[in-house]
Parts: C-alpha cells; structure tokens; sequence
C-alpha cells in the first residue's frame, strides 16, 4: 500500500568487475519501509556463465593464493597511480566481493557506496583449506563523499559461502552494545551462497 | 629484440622457462615475474637480439612451442614515437600524456606549452590558493580582428579526481598538435577562444600525491587549524548552504564559512564574473561516475532553457559512446545524482552562461578516483 515506504522497480544487467564483460542480467524490487528496518528485496538473474565455468575460474583464482609460499600481503591496491601488481591481483578481487557485502549491508535508500582502495591486505595461513585475509578497505560513500574505512575478514573455500566480519569506522551504533571496543566483536557476520559477483 | 609468445604445456616445461629466465638475462613481460608462470597460461618473454637464437634452440630442443609476437621491438618503439611536429603546434619533447603528473610538472608543462606556441598561447594568473600558490589558466586565441565568444574549461576542483587535470592537459595538446590539420578544430578556433585551467585546487592536489590520494577538498585551516579544507564545490554562490552541504569542516562537503569563503572560488568566480557576457559555454570536470551533468543541483526546477542544454549534452554523450563504447548518463544533477547546493557549474548558469555542464569522467566505480594510467588515453580521446 502507499502509505508502507518507497518501493523500486529495477532492471538492470550486470558486468564482470575486472573485465567488463556481460555477466547477466536481473530483475529486482526494493521496498524501503516507513520505519528505519532493512529493506525487502526480491530478486531473479540469469547468468550468462554456466555453473561449471564458475566453478573453474572459482579454482583458477583459489589456487593462485594457494600457489604462494608465503602469507601474501599488500598495501595500497591499486595504488596511487591505478595500478595493481599482478600478484595482488587475485587478492584484490577476494577484496571486492567481501566488500560488496559490507556495502550491502550498509547502503540504504540516502547512502551508497563504492570500493576505492584496498589499504592493507594480509593473509592468514590455515592448516585447513581455506583461504583467510584480514583486510582494511576505504568505501567511498555517496553522496556524503566520505571515505569510511573498514576492517574485513573473509574466509572462503570455492564452493563454500564466502564468510565476511566486518567493522567500519562509522559503525558506532551497531546492533551490539560495545561493537567495536572489544577485541575481537564485529559489527556484522554475513554468509551468502557462492562467491561469484 | 624479439618478443616470443609460450603457453607451457606440463609443469616440466614451466620450470624449463623458469630456469631459462634465471640463467639468461631475459624479460618477462607477462607474467611479471618467474614464479608466476603457470602451465596454461600465456607467457610473452622478450628475449634480447643477441640470445634470440640460442633459445629458439633451446625451445626447440625441449619440444617447446612459441610464437613470434613481436619481431622487432625497437621498430615498434620507433613507430610509437609521437610524429614529426615541425609544421604543427609544439608540445613539450617527452612530456607523456597518458602518465599522471606532480603539480611541479604541471607548472612546467604550462610555461613549456606557452613558449612553445606562443602565436596561440597565453599563460595567465587568476589569483592564488590558500596556501600561497598561483592559479594559472591558459588562453589559447587564435588572432582575429572580429570578437570571440569564450569556452572556459576547469579541471581539478577535487584533488583525487585525477584524471581531470589529465585530461585538461591531454586537451591543450590535442588541441595544439591539431588546430592546423584539423578543419574541425580550426574552424572552432577561428570563432572561439579556449580558456583552461588544468588545476584549481592546487593545494589539495598536491597534498593527494604528497599524503593523502583521496583528500577532495581544499586546504584551507579552520578551528584553529584542528580541521582542514573546504569543497570548492560547495563554495559557489549559488544557494549556497542549502542543500546537500554539511556545515562542519570535518565533513567532506563542508561548504565553507560562507558563499565564496576560499580564495580559490573568489579567483575563478571573479574573472568568470568580469568576462560572462562573452563566455558562451562553462564546463568543469570531475571524476567519476561517467555523467555529464546539466543545471541545477540545489533544485529541480529546470534552467530556463534546458531543452537546449539536454539536447546538445545528448550529442555529446552520443559522439563519446561512439568512439569506445563509454556510456555516459545525461541529466539534470538534481534528478539523476544527488542534491547540492554551492557548485560551480550552478553559479555559472545563475550568472547567466547559457551552457554550463558538469562532465564526470571515467570509471564506474571499478577503480573509482584511482584509475590505472592506461585509461588516460581511451577516456581523454572519448571525451575530446
């Protein structure tokens, strides 16, 4: 009914975020609500890469972190100048789509965001098969302009849920009391299905 | 020098390559680095003139399959060279485009660029920055005895977006390598003079190479120097304060203490004031979003002659996507980004030029205010 929020009508395609190709496309609607709650979202896509392409480039970027002997660790991706050094690529891609669902999280029907710049990267070596960084990452957000910094650890395994904690320096009113000046408390745990933007 | 294209088979194959490169002084040019070379994967190695041979051999001998990509490197170093420029305009031996530049260089690249067409080109103060630095625009007028109407051009009001003064300086030289060969241009040339500006906020660009590259506002101290830095694009008189601003210095569209507080804005507005009735067309370019922005951003009642404004930022939009592709959204900036109040481009359509436009360039948010150096060229040639 009118009187419960603004709803949205979307279409929209979708693009590999390093190359640009076509990745599908979706239809969507987003209801924002009266009362400050998280929206109502449907969704459906249809993708143009097949499950078992996905799968492939899933392990293709899975053995390239493996492939390193030591902890991989990075500052600055890209850097000043817009480049990535090819051996942190694999990193800053894992860091685009842990991003992608703080900025889920975060953006509502006023305030949205982009990724700008990986500031520090490091990896944790598990006994285990899981790949695991802790990263730093500056969201640009719209249309404040602000650069918000968050902390992010993500671990993921290809054919897992990506698994993201994260804490942003503008997250003082988190839904648990203290988030944030404890060692070890985030401000939001995510699981998702797949690990493919 | 050749430069040979490998994909290696078996993991026997990766560590051969991987031992050649060791042992022979070869250069990776894909990947980068040894380790990094993966069966499968494609590998482009150049291999300099004098050892050619011996690894040809030594590719053969292990059943190595290669491919000459390039044959000859020094001549497609030679072709790539910029072209003979004694019967068109100067640009600065070396200076390269399609690299971002230090403020110091950009200072230099301005005197060079004058001196070197000085039949075209005058270099002029506006006023100085906060920090004590002079603001150049540079003229580009080609002698007539009939009057000119004025396209004025600003770059580099957000110190990250650097990919504005990129393409500012990419514009004066498109402009000065081709104003002879180029009918089109030189017709413009012949009706209109060129005024650019390729850094307005000199002291925060500088201050996003030397500490911060995603500081946006200028440098300006407040509270007793505990908070730096107004938006130059909040700082126009036009409905200043009201929208889309925040009054606090610590944010980063703080609109300053008042319409006009920054040294920077009374610089470019008061000589944009004195010259409005001959200055047909302002336009200030940012970064990014890949939009070109029309009047107004502190309301959404049209400009009074916004069909005309819609229709000539629509050709634009479409010669842009012809050349790689690019879209680029038109709009009123009320309607399809955000509201704000105090922008330039708002306050020169206020003033009274009829075409005011706000182009925000490449990308999409992909790299955002960081974009690669590569993306010089295919944004700055769209855009031209």
């Amino acid at each position: 009914s009118p009187d419960s929020g603004h709803k949205y009508y979307l279409q929209f395609t979708t693009e590999d975020y390093k190359s640009g190709e076509n990745a599908g496309s979706c239809l969507a609607t987003v209801l924002y609500p009266k009362a400050k709650s998280p929206p109502v979202v449907t969704i459906k896509c249809v993708r143009t890469k097949d499950q078992k392409q996905i799968q492939e480039e899933d392990n293709t970027l899975y053995q390239k972190i493996r492939h390193q002997t030591k902890p991989i660790i990075g500052n600055n991706i890209p850097d000043s100048y817009g480049n990535i050094e090819p051996a942190l690529e694999p990193v800053w891609a894992l860091a685009v789509a842990g991003s992608s669902y703080i900025m889920w999280e975060k953006s509502t029907e006023n305030l949205g965001y982009f990724m700008a710049q990986v500031k520090s990267a490091k990896q944790w070596i598990r006994k285990d098969d899981f790949v695991e960084f802790d990263y730093t990452v500056l969201l640009h957000e719209i249309p404040t302009q602000e650069i918000i910094p968050c902390h992010m650890r993500l671990t993921w395994l290809p054919g897992h849920p990506l698994k993201v904690k994260y804490f942003c320096a503008s997250d003082n009113q988190g839904p648990e009391d203290g988030s944030g000046t404890e060692s070890g408390s985030t401000a939001g745990i995510l699981h998702a299905r797949g690990a493919n933007f | 020098d050749q430069v040979l294209h490998i994909v290696p088979e078996t993991f026997q194959q990766v560590q051969l390559l991987q031992h050649l490169c060791s042992t022979l002084p070869l250069d990776l040019w894909k990947p980068l680095l040894p380790e990094d070379i993966w069966a499968g994967e494609d590998l482009h190695i150049r291999v300099p003139a004098p050892l050619v041979q011996e690894v040809k051999d030594s590719l053969d001998q292990h059943m190595i399959s290669y491919k000459v990509l390039i044959p000859d490197v020094q001549e497609l170093v030679d072709q790539s060279m910029p072209r003979e420029m004694s019967s068109h305009g100067q640009v600065p031996e070396g200076y390269v485009y399609t690299q971002y530049h230090p403020m110091e260089e950009i200072y230099q690249w301005m005197t060079q660029i004058q001196k070197s067409n000085s039949e075209l080109v005058t270099q002029h103060s506006l006023g100085t920055t906060i920090e004590n630095r002079t603001m150049y625009y540079l003229q580009i007028s080609q002698p007539s005895d009939k009057p000119k109407k004025i396209i004025w051009m600003d770059c580099g009001i957000h110190a990250r977006e650097w990919i504005s003064p990129a393409f500012c300086q990419w514009f004066v030289k498109e402009i000065l390598q081709n104003y002879k060969s180029d009918p089109k241009i030189s017709r413009f040339l012949q009706n209109l003079d060129l005024y650019i500006l390729p850094v307005l906020n000199i002291d925060g660009y500088i201050y996003s190479w030397e500490k911060d590259r995603l500081w946006r506002k200028n440098r300006s101290p407040h509270m007793g120097g505990t908070c730096y830095g107004t938006d130059l694009n909040r700082n126009f008189n036009s409905s200043w304060g009201s929208v889309g601003v925040s009054y606090n210095c610590s944010s980063e569209i703080f609109c300053g203490s008042g319409p006009e507080s920054e040294p920077e804005t009374r610089a470019v507005a008061q000589f944009i004031e004195r010259k409005k009735s001959d200055i047909l067309c302002y336009l200030t370019i940012h970064s990014y979003g890949q939009y070109i922005l029309t009047p107004y951003g502190s309301t959404t009642k049209p400009p009074s002659n916004s069909e005309e404004l819609m229709h000539v930022a629509e050709k634009a939009a479409a010669a842009l996507m012809g050349k790689y592709g690019t879209s680029y959204e038109v709009g009123s900036t009320s309607l399809i980004l955000y509201s704000n109040s105090g922008s330039s481009r708002d306050w020169a359509h206020m003033i009274g030029i009829p075409f005011s436009y706000t182009f925000e360039l490449r990308d999409n948010g992909t790299y955002g205010f960081v974009l690669p150096p590569e993306q010089i060229q295919p944004t700055c040639e769209e855009t031209m």
